[in-house]
């Protein structure tokens, strides 16, 4: 299975009039975008700070533009550097991955203005889906299930008051929030008000907005999403559902497409009112509609990310589109290039996020230097990274390395061979979570398909790494000892006559 | 001749009892036969330990020792020299330094108090994430060298832990 791979259309016919693409972003991300980019004789312009002047994207990439900034993310999210530079080196549209400015609608506006085309939703839906609460009553309105909740208010008792009157667990989260950051779970009326409070300042010192709205929580909830396209004018259609309920910290570490174990009927219901949400915001091209699922079967949406998605991947695997294609030829004007009936899915498939932490230690970001890197190969991996050996690992960007993505038949399949391949892959200078993710999938909850979100803090004992076994330890002395020069020369370097009379010299 | 390597904080000794016909280790008490000693480079190896063919990947690793990966496990060896250790870790592991630049979100110890192992004596928020800076051993905290709210950069010492050799 290849990114080439034909899909339900024939979408290389289908003219695409960039000659140049612009990726505000770096990493494996911006590898991946110029890929496509390259298979479409489209010319690639990358952007990086001074610190990775060398990295695999600038080097992939036909030019590339330093942008200046006191902090390496600062550069990233300065937007009239990055429009400057498409128009210096006369890109037509640029990509904005994910992260970084890909959700900005300021920066949206600010391309559009300079007379290129964004890969993405116009600056207005941005804006629509960016903020929770504007989010969520759009859903509302038009028939996509949303949880019982309190929408924001400046006045905690009255949020107080109206919390309580949905019921607990409640969740109380910053309406402008994000990545976790003022969000907790309230079990009982005595803990509102001092939740509440604390979220407030929460949400007032990272996102300088200290409203706070609280909904039902759902207990064991699963995280259900769906890919969709729009066409900007009301057409729109889904690429299938991903679940990614194994998560650590709010973020997600495991994806896989489709959700395990979910009814046929229900899977439609919910890919059926994504594409019911964009077709009525008008949405233009890629967008993920995000859920929660609770174990009766009750579906809420949660938000709408307007962007590609790092776990786009699992999607291209099973449908055999590439998303960053249809993104451009959308892009380009050409609205979708098939309908719904047209998307077929087949097998299963898995993406492990490889990140520089530690499991042992709280997943802890680390950092090092790479000194080593072997990538298991096979037609049915992809392992998508912009590592190169001896590039520091720092804490100046994101900790994910790399994303391992396997296809099979089946689920089980899938999971057998993203277990074999985390185990040949060798990432070495840095700690990394590989092998935990080997252990994640490898739980018989796991395998089951027993998942919800705190899948990680539920089985975080069944998860830690376990002492060797001391055969294999032993192997492993004898393998590092003789790659060692000193024991080396003590086993082979020592002249014959002496060697073969060693016991006599004792 | 022991050769001692350190992985994971434990120190290995492998004993070389024989060279030829075939190179024979004892390591805490098992005998092996090593045959097929592949060379020394990096990348994917094998060799045979009694019989038995054995693949791993092998690389140099920090502090002049190896990295091994062997059966979906990375294992970072390196020579152990306890005279170079004594000097080195006397001061290293007695510290806790910041991973990264942050601020101090909570204290959990204080000045005097007994901490074990793994024990997390301060929780740090850094890159949006709240992390829990640990105790690197057992020991009793001589200083706690920051208080909620506090900035700092990374590698600073933000607690120290009283000497081993103090505390008998």
């Amino acid at each position: 299975m290849s990114l080439t791979s034909t899909g339900p259309a024939a979408p290389s016919s289908r003219h695409v009039p960039f000659r140049k693409v612009l990726i505000a972003n770096r990493g494996e991300i911006a590898c991946r975008i110029i890929r496509t980019l390259r298979e479409m004789g489209i010319a690639a312009v990358a952007v990086h700070h001074a610190v990775e002047a060398r990295a695999q994207h600038v080097r992939l990439a036909d030019e590339a533009v330093e942008l200046k900034g006191d902090t390496p993310v600062a550069a990233h999210l300065d937007v009239r550097q990055i429009v400057a530079a498409a128009l210096a080196t006369g890109a037509d549209a640029i990509h904005p991955g994910y992260g970084f400015l890909s959700e900005n609608a300021g920066f949206a506006r600010a391309v559009a203005e300079a007379g290129l085309v964004f890969v993405g939703p116009d600056a207005a839906s941005i804006a629509l889906m960016g903020d929770k609460i504007s989010a969520r009553n759009f859903a509302d309105q038009h028939g996509v299930p949303v949880a019982p909740s309190v929408m924001p208010t400046a006045d905690l008792a009255d949020f107080v008051r109206r919390a309580e009157a949905i019921g607990f667990p409640l969740l109380i989260k910053a309406a402008a929030g994000g990545g976790g950051k003022g969000m907790s779970i309230v079990r009982s009326a005595d803990e509102l008000e001092g939740a509440a409070r604390i979220a407030s300042s929460e949400a007032q010192r990272y996102f300088g907005d200290g409203r706070v709205y609280a909904e039902l929580f759902v207990e064991r909830p699963r995280h259900i999403e769906v890919q969709v396209f729009g066409d900007g004018e009301g057409g729109a259609i889904h690429l299938f559902e991903r679940e990614c309920s194994v998560q650590r910290r709010f973020q997600k570490i495991i994806e896989e497409a489709p959700a395990a174990n979910l009814p046929g009927a229900l899977r439609d219901e919910i890919c059926a009112s994504a594409v019911r949400l964009a077709a009525a915001a008008r949405y233009r091209n890629a967008g993920t509609v995000e859920y929660i699922l609770g174990a009766d079967g009750r579906f809420f949406f949660l938000e709408m990310n307007t962007r590609l998605q790092v776990e786009h991947p699992v999607t291209e695997m099973i449908t055999g589109l590439d998303l960053v294609r249809l993104q451009l030829e959308i892009a380009a004007g050409h609205g979708l290039p098939f309908g719904q009936d047209a998307v077929v899915a087949r097998g299963h498939a898995v993406e492990c996020r490889i990140c520089a932490e530690n499991p042992e230690r709280d997943f802890l970001p680390e950092t090092g230097t790479i000194q080593h890197l072997a990538v298991p190969e096979a037609s049915y991996l992809r392992f998508e990274n912009a590592l190169d050996r001896g590039q520091k690992v720092t804490a100046d960007f994101d900790p994910m390395l790399a994303k391992l993505v396997a296809h099979g038949a089946d689920r089980t399949a899938a999971i057998d061979r993203s277990i074999a391949a985390l185990g040949d892959l060798a990432l070495f200078g840095v700690t990394t979570n590989t092998d935990y993710l080997a252990r994640v999938l490898d739980h018989p909850a796991f395998r089951a398909g027993d998942l919800h979100t705190g899948f990680v803090v539920e089985h975080r004992d069944a998860l830690a790494a376990r002492e060797p076994e001391t055969g294999r330890l032993h192997a492993a002395l004898i393998a590092a000892a003789l790659g060692l020069r000193e024991f080396r020369s003590l086993v082979l370097d020592v002249p014959e006559p002496h060697a073969s009379i060693g016991a006599w010299r004792n | 001749m022991t050769f001692k390597i350190m992985i994971d904080g434990q120190v290995h000794g492998v004993a070389i009892l024989a060279r030829r016909p075939h190179l024979i280790v004892e390591i805490g008490g098992h005998r092996y036969r090593v045959e097929d000693l592949c060379d020394g480079r990096s990348g994917p190896q094998s060799l045979r330990i009694d019989g038995q063919p054995v693949a791993f990947t092998r690389a140099p690793g920090a502090g002049g020792g190896v990295d091994v990966r062997l059966d979906g496990r990375t294992y970072e060896a390196r020579p152990f020299d306890p005279a170079a250790e004594a000097a080195a870790s006397g001061a290293g592991s007695d510290r806790v330094r910041a991973p990264m630049p942050g601020a101090v979100v909570v204290v959990h110890k204080q000045a005097g108090d007994a901490v074990r192992r793994g024990e997390a004596i301060i929780t740090i928020e850094s890159m949006k994430l709240q992390m829990a800076l640990a105790a690197p051993r057992d020991g009793l905290l001589a200083e706690v060298a920051v208080r909620e709210g506090d900035v700092f950069d990374k590698d600073a010492v933000l607690a120290r832990l009283q000497p081993a050799a103090e505390e008998r």
